[in-house]
């Protein structure tokens, strides 16, 4: 009994342990994501991932840090090294965990950055893959704000390139701040972006 | 969007430091053992950032400004610790951990295709993000003067020839059945739409299938032959973005077009209707024609894919339906000549490729195509038929991002038939069946980043002609800075006479040609500049002894000849905002003597010099696109029969000025207007001579002349979509 007890001590141990050691690890990957350290983040967040090879969450911050990294990238070589690695990352996510919603709505965010980099080059291309790409995860996750926040975003942006009204996706918007408030997700370090620019986008169509 | 993300990544950030203080942390104490190191590349120059850590754990650190890490580990024993950085080889260390101190590693770089040197010479493609690409699909078909002709627009680039009356693609000094073409990997037996004389032709296919347009004005790859001058290879969409329904209506006719995506399978089916009496009956076609019945056709095509894991299936169907009834002038007779066509085509091409593990892919597929043509010319019937099929199976090692091997085998198969017949009931028949084996190994070596090679070899036996044939490819290239590389080629090529002399006689050999290619390529942030300098060697071409090859001829193959040139191309699309340029240059020298030439001369269809110029322009507040083309081809020689020189004089130069609009109307609506040579230059193809002299001993002539100047295009393009975005831009 003593034995087993003991046992069970140690094992609810070494959980902690490693639990903690991931948690560690992301908070420090996230610490140093927000001081700028691009790849220092990065490394580490591979680093978690090499290590946790059956979780997306690090996968998935790989591919978010090196796209966010892009946007405003002017090195056309380094971008695309970037925007390359964070496909090859978010790939193995999408592997971990298929049809996952946020993922797909990163899939976009990575055709964005080469949107924002070349819109003539590879806007007709990618365009209506990502058109796709929302469509799909609005599917899966009909209640997820980010979904809805980026698709409303995305179509606001059409709407306004057609010289067309964009006050009806306002709605979506609004809907988005209404689930950031009750959308939760037990998984920690689950994505949680969104609320302050739904708040923003909201302000612009009250404006 | 930069807004976006930064207020994200805020977002989780707050919430993690919230959740932080939430933590308990238990420290299992053990020893710490430290690790350190410096990383530096070949040259020996510091790394920053690579990622060193001990695999299997947490335990890394990022080397800084000096290249070195340092960082702490509780593991013992033997472990493994990984160098990794972008465009570098990964590099590993496996040691006792008290081992791993004071390391310098040395990084090698890796093989990059993107910003490494490529084997490019002789070689245009038109892809997505592929270095080589100077065109992508869509400039393809946006090009003014195209129409749509995805065979039109490659005759903006250089080492293409502007031979107005004929369609099909002249490249080098070769000759328009020099070049083949080829879907995924199989040959297409008839690329083209069947027409009468002086009527161009246009490519069969619609270009919005495929993905990928790859065209080589010479030195190819060995997995290609039967080709003397050029090779055109299409490649298909592996899948489709979206369900979606095209509606096309046009001053020529109309379409319809639908994709459909179940999962994994999708299919694509495109249909077209086209007649061109409406346009006749309202801007007739006037020089040296009428017409009895214009050009009318349906033709349709469909694309089956289905895409596993590790598999890819593609089905491709086409079918074309063509008929004209035209009256053409013809120096030796008093009235037109009439000249009836109907052309009934079928082309089945299936592919299957699997990725096997360790990098083994295997591809194989089959093509087959059903061609026949019924030809009235006065009174005379002829009947062709050509049934043609082709089996290949490919191989393709990848040992490592250096090298890469590749080999397979093909056969090829042609049964043609003729029959000729009179109204006074003469009969005549002509018929040949061959059979063609190919085999090809072939290489890619990147010796550095830098410095790269293929290699290759390719045999043929054909059955017609019953001789061993063995080509040698080598290309190679070198990147002489970092925007700049220069590159070789040479290859030997074959093919079989073409079919209008195999049908009498089987006894002939193969031609035979010799490339040597030398290129400079310059590649800046969307501009590009190209320039190839070549001499290509011709042997064996078939002569004979009559006007036409015909069932009493002599044929030989004592012909030859050369053909030497520069192609220039440049294109830019980022100094100007909105502005999308590209000019092409070829300089061409030669001769050659074959068919009945009764001396070495420069063909008809190669003029000295020929020069494209195509702008497109994006005016964002008219949604717009508009394109303007300008063609000049130098004068064509032609055989005036009244001198005693042969094929001595030359027609006036060739000009063309084109001009096209798309308008999108909204997301899912264009309007699209085209006008050809709007500036209505007169130009002239040729000249007919008559067959006998006139009483006083000379030989008239009447001009060849294109047989409307200009001709303009009205359409009208909607796309049904689920998502209501996307549009039929890219199909124009």
């Amino acid at each position: 009994m003593k034995n087993t007890f003991l046992l069970l001590i140690f094992f609810t141990a070494t959980f902690i342990n490693a639990q903690d050691q991931y948690s560690k690890g992301m908070e420090k990957a996230m610490q140093l994501w927000s001081e700028q350290k691009i790849t220092e983040a990065s490394n580490l967040f591979e680093r978690i991932a090499m290590a946790e090879d059956d979780n997306w969450l690090p996968y998935f911050y790989i591919s978010v840090v090196n796209t966010t990294a892009s946007f405003g990238e002017k090195d056309e070589q380094k971008l695309t090294q970037q925007l390359e690695k964070a496909k090859e990352f978010l790939d193995i996510a999408k592997r971990l965990s298929p049809d996952n919603a946020e993922l797909l709505v990163q899939d976009a965010m990575i055709n964005t950055a080469w949107m924002a980099f070349d819109g003539a080059t590879y806007g007709p291309t990618l365009s209506p893959k990502n058109m796709q790409l929302y469509q799909k995860a609005l599917q899966l996750a009909p209640e997820n704000p980010r979904v809805i926040l980026s698709k409303a975003e995305w179509d606001m942006g059409s709407a306004r390139y057609f010289g067309k009204d964009t006050t009806p996706y306002c709605k979506d918007v609004e809907r988005a701040l209404e689930l950031f408030a009750t959308f939760k997700s037990d998984i920690p370090f689950y994505p949680s972006w969104g609320k302050e620019r739904a708040e923003q986008v909201l302000a612009e169509c009250k404006a | 969007m930069n807004n976006a993300q930064s207020s994200w990544a805020k977002t989780i950030i707050m919430k993690n430091f919230l959740t932080i203080l939430f933590l308990s942390i238990i420290w299992v104490s053990s020893a710490q053992t430290t690790i350190s190191g410096t990383v530096t590349d070949q040259s020996n120059n510091p790394i920053v950032g690579a990622n060193v850590y001990l695999e299997g754990t947490y335990d890394g650190a990022s080397t800084i400004e000096d290249g070195k890490f340092s960082f702490e580990t509780t593991e013992t024993d033997t472990q493994t610790l990984v160098i990794s950085m972008l465009s570098y080889e990964p590099h590993y260390e496996v040691g006792d951990v008290t081992y791993l101190k004071n390391l310098n590693v040395q990084l090698v770089e890796a093989i990059n295709q993107l910003t490494g040197v490529t084997l490019s010479a002789g070689t245009f493609e038109a892809g997505d993000n592929s270095k080589v690409s100077v065109l992508k699909p869509l400039d393809i078909v946006t090009t003014a003067g195209a129409a749509g002709d995805f065979v039109a627009a490659l005759q903006t680039l250089p080492g293409t020839a502007a031979v107005n009356e004929d369609g099909r693609l002249f490249v080098r000094g070769g000759a328009a059945g020099e070049t083949q073409v080829f879907i995924d990997g199989l040959r297409v037996f008839q690329p083209f739409n069947a027409t009468a004389n002086n009527i161009p032709t246009r490519g069969r296919f619609s270009p919005f299938l495929f993905k990928g347009i790859t065209f080589s004005t010479g030195g190819y790859s060995a997995e290609y032959g039967q080709a003397l001058s050029s090779v055109l290879l299409l490649n298909t969409t592996d899948t489709p973005d979206q369900e979606k329904t095209d509606i096309q209506v046009m001053s020529v006719g109309g379409g319809l077009g639908h994709t459909e995506i179940w999962g994994d399978q999708s299919l694509s089916i495109n249909t077209q209707y086209i007649n061109l009496s409406p346009y006749e009956a309202l801007i007739p076609s006037t020089q040296g024609i009428s017409w009895n019945s214009p050009y009318e056709s349906i033709s349709g095509e469909a694309v089956f894919r289905n895409k596993a894991d590790k598999s890819m299936f593609k089905l491709y169907t086409g079918f074309n339906h063509a008929e004209l009834d035209i009256n053409q002038e013809d120096i030796n007779f008093e009235d037109f000549v009439r000249f009836q066509l109907t052309n009934n085509n079928l082309y089945f091409n299936s592919s299957y490729k699997y990725f096997f593990d360790n990098d083994w892919t295997v591809t194989s597929g089959a093509s087959i195509s059903w061609d026949s043509n019924d030809i009235g010319i006065f009174e005379n019937k002829i009947d062709a038929k050509e049934t043609g099929s082709h089996l290949k199976l490919k191989v393709k090692k990848g040992f490592s991002s250096r090298f890469n091997l590749y080999f397979g085998a093909e056969l090829f198969n042609v049964d043609y038939e003729e029959i000729f017949e009179a109204p006074d009931g003469f009969q005549s028949e002509s018929a040949y069946n061959d059979q063609l084996f190919g085999a090809f190994v072939e290489s890619d070596v990147f010796f550095s980043n830098k410095f790269a090679m293929k290699l290759g070899a390719r045999v043929e036996n054909t059955s017609v002609i019953d001789k061993f044939t063995i080509s040698p490819r080598v290309s190679l290239a070198y990147q002489s800075s970092e925007k700049g590389q220069f590159s070789l080629a040479y290859g030997g090529f074959y093919q079989n006479p073409l079919t209008e002399v195999l049908r009498y006689d089987q006894t002939l050999d193969s031609e035979k040609t010799s490339h040597y290619i030398f290129n400079y390529q310059y590649l800046d942030n969307g501009k590009t500049f190209r320039a190839e300098a070549y001499y290509k060697d011709y042997d064996n071409l078939v002569k004979f002894d009559t006007e036409l090859p015909q069932f009493d001829s002599q044929f030989n193959n004592l012909g030859g000849g050369y053909a030497t040139g520069l192609d220039i191309f440049w294109r830019d699309n980022k100094s100007i905002e909105n502005l999308d340029y590209w000019i092409s240059y070829s300089y061409l020298d030669t001769e050659r003597d074959y068919r009945n030439f009764r001396e070495q001369a420069t063909p008809n269809f190669a003029p000295k010099n020929s020069l494209s110029i195509v702008t497109k322009y994006w005016v964002d507040k008219l949604r717009s696109q508009v394109g303007l083309s300008y063609n000049y081809g130098s004068g064509r020689p032609y055989d005036n029969p009244n001198t005693s020189d042969f094929l001595a004089e030359k027609t006036k130069s060739f000009n063309n000025l084109s001009f096209n609009w798309a308008y999108l109307i909204d997301q899912q609506k264009i309007l699209y207007f085209s006008v050809n040579n709007v500036l209505g230059f007169n130009n002239i193809n040729n000249y007919q001579y008559a067959n006998t002299p006139n009483v006083d001993g000379i030989f008239d002539r009447q001009t060849v002349r294109p047989s409307a100047d200009s001709f303009f295009f009205v359409g009208f393009f909607w796309t049904i979509s689920t998502d209501n975005k996307s549009n039929q831009l890219d199909n124009l």
